[in-house]
């Protein structure tokens, strides 16, 4: 018995759901399944399905109601609508003062500056490493040892920043960091990796590429063992050495991969992770290593500026979702998917 | 099989969700920085202790408070909430305890069972504990009044916190309670705290008190502390200038060798912390005028490290070039408040001499500075009192700590429901026998008294562990206490000296007579909320630590450019305003004098 179901079949069957001729076998195809019985069939799932939906409503969608207080002066003991319109200094309704005085706000815009800066710099260096050590890993012929590197780089990402910075202090301080005293050993005068702001951005990328390259490289791996090998056997037979094959076919492999990764990571261009910059910073430093999110922090959460905080936290939000549509769309217009 | 794995995924999810949102607070609270102070000098006439002269207490004192025995006039007064002095039914409220990371935990241990039983006793309270840590409180108690998870009584440094939190409708208002007709249901209250303290936040327009002020019963604040040990070794005389002290740390920084042998890449010479402000405050205190008048003190008193006044830069300035002379720690900025790095390197013996509390040294029993030098490094190693820095007469000018406004300020939250019972906890912990029980715990278990009832402190045995008090004279239970009070000053200023374990005592009255010499009040003065304080306290501070700490590590010749960009930072995020609006304050109250009438 064998079902052929050609295009046309198919949309015939969709259309009527009803059973239909094709070949010598009746089949019913049903593609329409009613929730009810999907449910009781799969009502397992569907439970599991109430977590991550329960999840979103309560931490991700009931908070904002809250995006209001961008426009409203905060009370702590009223409803977010009882709540009055923001005023400027001298008390006119201004539902935008709360933007207005982030923009005019210095540490905003230097934190808005970092911001972009870190994360561009993240990009450009962090995001091709995982795929380059992807695409190494995944010449290693010796398995036992590939298992082995894949293991070791994968570990940092379960540290902690806190972790990674006290660990970082041994290795950079000025005084009795490791690599000062090696550079001291060989004549070489003490450089302040932590202490110097430019120094610090180097430090703080380098970290980040060598907590993550591991763990990024997941998922690219996962992509090249989805490649057909044929492809590699059809290249070799042509002549194609290890290099040619990577390009011609590993990197095609993986690029939708690349792409919705590439997409996400744009959309968080505004955006980034908190305790990495947190944990890291210190005075010297914190002209660069002010970014929005410690920011935010410190204003809102430590300072009490909610609304100022909010309508940060919104722009920041509203420019996320702009980049995100713009790299969607950019890379559907090159043929790409995107990632909806 | 599919449904018990199903049903098994789930729950693990649930419980995971739950152990997630279990908070755990763990920061390492250290005895850097900041202000606290443990035992108590009242005056000169001692003679045991033979402490210098001391610019009388400026706080003035007010008539006793009568208690209300009656207790029907006492249900009347409290319309009916007080039946025979007590809740007819019982209450709860929370009570923030700072945690100093002490002998116990800081809510459960000897002196919180004590008061427990005795709210539970007195009022029909519960009382329940909340730890905050010291060293980080500012920024949980923030977390804690934003999630309205904080104590019903709270307590903190920063009243720009609390003044934030009453802009927003936060904080409660205590003055229905602290009218005179209530003041003798709270007599140990007012007759401790006076007026002063009660009425010093008083909003004058509309008669609000959202915060209370504790009151300092030692106002000793800060000593330079040096290596004893080490100045007897490359035969040094304790330095009396800034000249002498910077010889000092060059002697240090050539004889490494010497003083730390294969440790000597280790030595830092004078270890100030990314708080620069407190840990250099003596020179800086030097370098502002000592006549400086009462009108520059106040319209440039909004930052408590002094960064604004006249004279903090040529201070910072000293500190640079020590920087790039080398006899600073490098790495100072690179650890947090509250790290425990320095602590660790003071004990381990690698640091000459660090600006700190008087008494900071000698706190602490077994976890105690000199107490573990003298463990680590050898019995003669220890760190002593100095006083190198003169001012422009040649005086060594350093401020105390005013006794009323420099302390804690105690408010409650508005998710407090039960504010009769905690102004009758504020009253518990501030009656004398109640303050004196939790300073000095259980005589021949913490202390001893010799005939004429001068108290020596003892650490507590291992088989008295829940004895040991997580602060020094549990400072952070009695919340309107700071510092030793007992039944007489007298007997407090002659048990002063023995308030340490493992301590001697000379070293202590040492210390406090260098706090005390030339040292003077800052001038107190209140007139009424300046509203561009609010909210931009965190921002000024970062700013204020951010330029102290750039400005001492630039290069010489960068310095200005460094300290004055900062500034201006800080002057542009508001701290120009501040001064504007104080200045303002200043005409309108005392026209064009520069001193107070």
């Amino acid at each position: 018995m064998y079902i052929k179901c050609d295009k046309k079949g198919f949309e015939m069957a969709k259309s009527k759901e009803q059973p239909v001729q094709n070949g010598e076998t009746k089949i019913k195809v049903k593609t329409r399944i009613s929730f009810k019985s999907s449910f009781r069939k799969y009502w397992q799932l569907y439970l599991l399905l109430l977590i991550p939906i329960v999840y979103f409503i309560v931490f991700k969608y009931g908070p904002m109601e809250y995006i209001i207080t961008a426009f409203k002066k905060y009370k702590i003991n009223a409803s977010v609508w009882d709540m009055e319109w923001a005023m400027d200094k001298k008390k006119n309704t201004d539902i935008l003062f709360y933007f207005k005085q982030a923009f005019q706000d210095n540490q905003f815009m230097r934190a808005l500056r970092n911001t972009v800066l870190l994360n561009v710099l993240d990009l450009l260096i962090g995001f091709p490493a995982p795929i380059i050590f992807a695409l190494i890993l995944n010449e290693l012929v010796f398995t036992r040892f590939k298992k082995v590197v894949q293991t070791i780089a994968y570990m940092p990402h379960f540290l902690s920043w806190v972790i990674i910075y006290s660990l970082s202090l041994r290795i950079f301080a000025t005084d009795d960091g490791l690599l000062n005293l090696l550079f001291n050993k060989i004549g070489i005068d003490s450089v302040p990796f932590l202490g110097d702001k430019v120094w610090w951005v180097v430090t703080y990328i380098f970290l980040g590429v060598w907590q993550n390259f591991g763990w990024g490289s997941i998922v690219y791996l996962a992509a090249i063992a989805g490649i057909n090998t044929e492809l590699y056997e059809a290249a070799s037979v042509d002549g194609a050495g290890r290099f040619k094959k990577m390009w011609h076919i590993t990197l095609p492999g993986i690029k939708p991969t690349i792409v919705v990764l590439l997409i996400m990571n744009l959309g968080n261009i505004l955006g980034g992770g908190f305790d990495r910059p947190f944990a890291m910073q210190n005075n010297l430093v914190l002209e660069t290593a002010e970014v929005i999110s410690t920011y935010v922090y410190k204003k809102g959460v430590l300072g009490a500026q909610y609304s100022l905080t909010t309508a940060v936290g919104l722009f920041q939000s509203v420019v996320g979702v702009f980049f995100l549509l713009m790299a969607n769309f950019i890379s559907r217009k090159l043929g790409e998917r995107g990632i909806w | 099989m599919k449904k018990v794995l199903a049903l098994l995924l789930c729950v693990c999810m649930i419980l995971s969700l739950a152990a997630c949102s279990k908070e755990e607070n763990n920061n390492t609270p250290t005895p850097e920085q900041t202000n606290d102070t443990t035992p108590a000098a009242q005056d000169n006439n001692d003679k045991n202790t033979d402490t210098t002269t001391k610019t009388p207490d400026p706080t003035p004192t007010d008539v006793p408070v009568e208690v209300i025995e009656d207790k029907d006039e006492i249900s009347e007064l409290t319309n009916g909430q007080l039946v025979d002095g007590k809740f007819p039914e019982k209450k709860h409220i929370t009570v923030e305890v700072y945690d100093r990371d002490g002998g116990t935990p800081a809510n459960d241990n000897m002196y919180t069972d004590f008061i427990k039983k005795g709210m539970l006793e007195k009022y029909n309270v519960e009382v329940e504990f909340v730890a905050v840590p010291r060293w980080t409180e500012v920024e949980q108690i923030n977390n804690l009044l934003a999630a309205n998870d904080a104590p019903d009584i709270c307590y903190s440094y920063s009243f720009p916190t609390v003044q934030a939190y009453a802009d927003m409708g936060g904080i409660l208002d205590m003055s229905e309670y602290l009218t005179d007709e209530y003041k003798g249901l709270f007599p140990n209250l007012w007759n401790w705290l006076g007026s002063a303290g009660i009425n010093y936040r008083k909003n004058p327009q509309d008669g609000t008190i959202i915060a209370i002020e504790g009151k300092r019963n030692a106002t000793e604040r800060i000593v330079t502390f040096v290596r004893k040990d080490w100045l007897d070794k490359l035969g040094i005389a304790a330095p009396t200038t800034t000249q002498q002290f910077e010889d000092m740390l060059v002697a240090f920084k050539n004889n490494a060798e010497t003083l730390l042998g294969a440790d000597a890449n280790k030595l830092v010479c004078y270890a100030v912390t990314e708080d620069v402000g407190w840990t250099a405050a003596g020179l800086i205190e030097s370098k502002i005028d000592p006549d400086i008048s009462d009108k520059d003190q106040y319209v440039y008193g909004f930052d408590d490290r002094r960064f604004t006044m006249p004279g903090t830069k040529d201070a910072v300035k000293i500190l640079n070039k020590w920087y790039n002379q080398g006899l600073l720690w490098n790495d100072f900025a690179l650890y947090a408040s509250g790290d425990t790095t320095l602590d660790d390197m003071l004990k381990a013996g690698y640091v000459g001499a660090y600006t700190q509390n008087y008494d900071l040294v000698f706190r602490d029993g077994e976890n105690g500075i000199n107490y573990n030098l003298s463990q680590i490094v050898g019995p003669e190693a220890k760190f002593v009192a100095i006083d190198p820095f003169e001012d422009k007469n040649g005086n060594h000018t350093k401020y105390l700590y005013s006794a009323v406004g420099s302390d804690r300020k105690i408010f409650f939250p508005a998710t407090n429901k039960e504010p009769l019972a905690c102004m009758l906890y504020l009253d518990f912990i501030s009656d004398a026998a109640n303050v004196e029980y939790l300073q000095i715990g259980e005589e021949g278990i913490t202390h001893t008294k010799d005939a004429n009832g001068v108290v020596y402190i003892q650490a507590a045995d291992d088989a008295h562990a829940a004895y040991r008090p997580n602060s020094g004279y549990n400072i952070d239970l009695t919340m309107t206490t700071n510092g030793l009070r007992l039944s007489s000053d007298e007997l407090t200023i002659k048990s002063m000296a023995y308030g340490y374990a493992n301590v001697d005592p000379e070293d202590v009255v040492n210390a406090i007579n260098v706090s005390l010499n030339d040292a003077k009040y800052p001038t107190s003065i209140d007139l009424g909320t300046i509203d561009a304080e609010t909210t931009v306290g965190d921002t000024l501070t970062s700013y204020q630590r951010q330029t102290f700490d750039k400005a001492v590590a630039a290069a010489e010749a960068d310095f200005d450019t460094v300290w004055d960009s900062g500034m201006a930072d800080y002057l542009a995020a508001g701290g120009q305003d501040i001064i504007d609006e104080r200045l303002e304050k200043w005409t309108e109250a005392y026209g064009s004098a520069t001193m107070l009438p």
